[in-house]
């Protein structure tokens, strides 16, 4: 029996604004409670140009680091969907996840999976943004899979000194400070 | 020879297409396990998507102007299991060429009846059946006398975050396709699995031209796959 081949990516393009967006598309909803964050910052292109026309779309564990399932009875639980703006921002109001474990044993930090579309991006780049600093993510399976620090840093979010609430993390596609990107 | 997703991918760097230049990561992906959150999804309430959504020819006040069609097939995972009550959302351009979109500079005319966007969960046999018209080709600026051939953008959940997947339906025999760099961008192993087929009694009689389009994503708990 043959194996069915899997249908190729294509570009999401510049014209998905008003078919993939949602209202509120940007506020995660769960059916617990959790410390109220936000994930925010800007995406840039290879010549830090800000790119206004990605879709940036966020899935996550709730605050027990448990992956949620189930609606509120209109919308997912545990997904965010953005465009970013002219100036590249994105912005998702969540919840901080727990760490989880794998089947090995093995501790995931806390983490969001991130996913970018964009016009001139012929499949999705994923990707997952850490809400710790380093010496709390070193044994998280893909800050192993990274190992050189530096190219982890550019999966680590900052917070913000001011307010505590929000996490700023920037995502460079191509050049120097590229975000690292994975495929599972 | 089972297929690996370098067969039927396209590249992130297709200089042909000129938006991947500063858009492509210039490093190697970092190849890792599903994490236990990715081998779940988002799961959509029934009630998120209304029945009507599946007919993108009945919301404005009269029909839509073009070639009415009716496009079926069934969304499986790479061992052939149906993915069942998954969402698909899709979009596309009027039969003129053009979206009602504010970036889209297309000097064609909108159709004040036709929206193109629309959207279905797969049935428990993985099936889905959508009514439309058949998008217009359109230029872009990527290149001299570019034109997209006719297409379809899909947008597809799979019961899994790691299967996520945004892509792109074509109509057979489209001398279009040999000039656009987004489907050439596919190896030539997976082109054809993006074009649809022609299956009139698929269509109304005397009313709409039926077309089948199947569509797989990998499986939810695949392995990265070999180098």
């Amino acid at each position: 029996m043959t194996v069915p081949k899997p249908t190729p990516s294509q570009t999401v393009g510049p014209f998905f604004a008003r078919e993939l967006l949602w209202k509120d598309g940007g506020i995660v909803l769960f059916p617990g409670r959790g410390n109220r964050i936000t994930l925010t910052g800007q995406v840039f292109d290879g010549n830090g140009a800000p790119i206004f026309d990605a879709l940036f779309e966020t899935w996550q564990a709730d605050a027990n680091g448990t992956s949620p399932s189930g609606d509120d009875g209109s919308r997912p639980y545990g997904y965010g969907r953005v465009s970013t703006d002219p100036e590249g921002r994105y912005a998702i109001e969540t919840v901080m996840p727990g760490p989880f474990k794998g089947p090995g044993g093995e501790t995931y930090a806390p983490q969001i999976s991130v996913a970018i579309f964009a016009r001139g991006l012929l499949k999705a780049l994923h990707t997952r943004v850490f809400l710790a600093p380093l010496d709390v993510i070193k044994d998280d399976p893909l800050a192993r899979a990274i190992g050189d620090p530096d190219r982890l840093r550019t999966l680590i979010a900052a917070r913000d000194s001011k307010d505590p609430t929000i996490y700023r993390w920037d995502v460079r596609l191509r050049g120097a400070g590229e975000a690292v990107f994975i495929e599972f | 020879m089972a297929a690996t997703h370098a067969d039927v991918h396209p590249p992130y760097l297709y200089p042909d297409y000129k938006s991947t230049r500063l858009r492509a990561p210039a490093q190697p992906l970092v190849r890792v396990a599903p994490s236990p959150l990715e081998t779940t999804g988002p799961v959509f309430p029934k009630q998120f998507v209304k029945e009507s959504e599946a007919d993108l020819t009945t919301w404005g006040r009269s029909a839509p102007l073009g070639e009415k069609m009716v496009l079926v097939g069934r969304l499986l995972d790479e061992d052939g299991r149906p993915v069942r009550r998954s969402l698909i959302e899709v979009w596309q351009a009027n039969a003129s060429g053009k979206y009602p979109h504010p970036v889209d500079d297309h000097e064609a005319p909108l159709d004040p009846n036709f929206l193109g966007k629309g959207q279905v969960l797969t049935d428990d046999e993985g099936r889905y059946r959508i009514v439309t018209v058949k998008p217009g080709a359109y230029p872009w600026q990527n290149h001299a006398f570019g034109w997209r051939p006719a297409h379809i953008h899909f947008s597809l959940f799979g019961n899994a975050y790691a299967q996520r997947l945004i892509t792109q339906m074509f109509f057979p025999g489209d001398p279009l396709l040999a000039i656009d760099p987004i489907f050439q961008s596919v190896p030539e192993a997976g082109r054809n699995l993006l074009i649809a087929e022609l299956d009139l009694e698929q269509g109304l009689e005397g009313v709409a031209l039926g077309y089948r389009w199947d569509m797989v994503l990998r499986g939810p708990r695949a392995t990265p796959m070999a180098v």
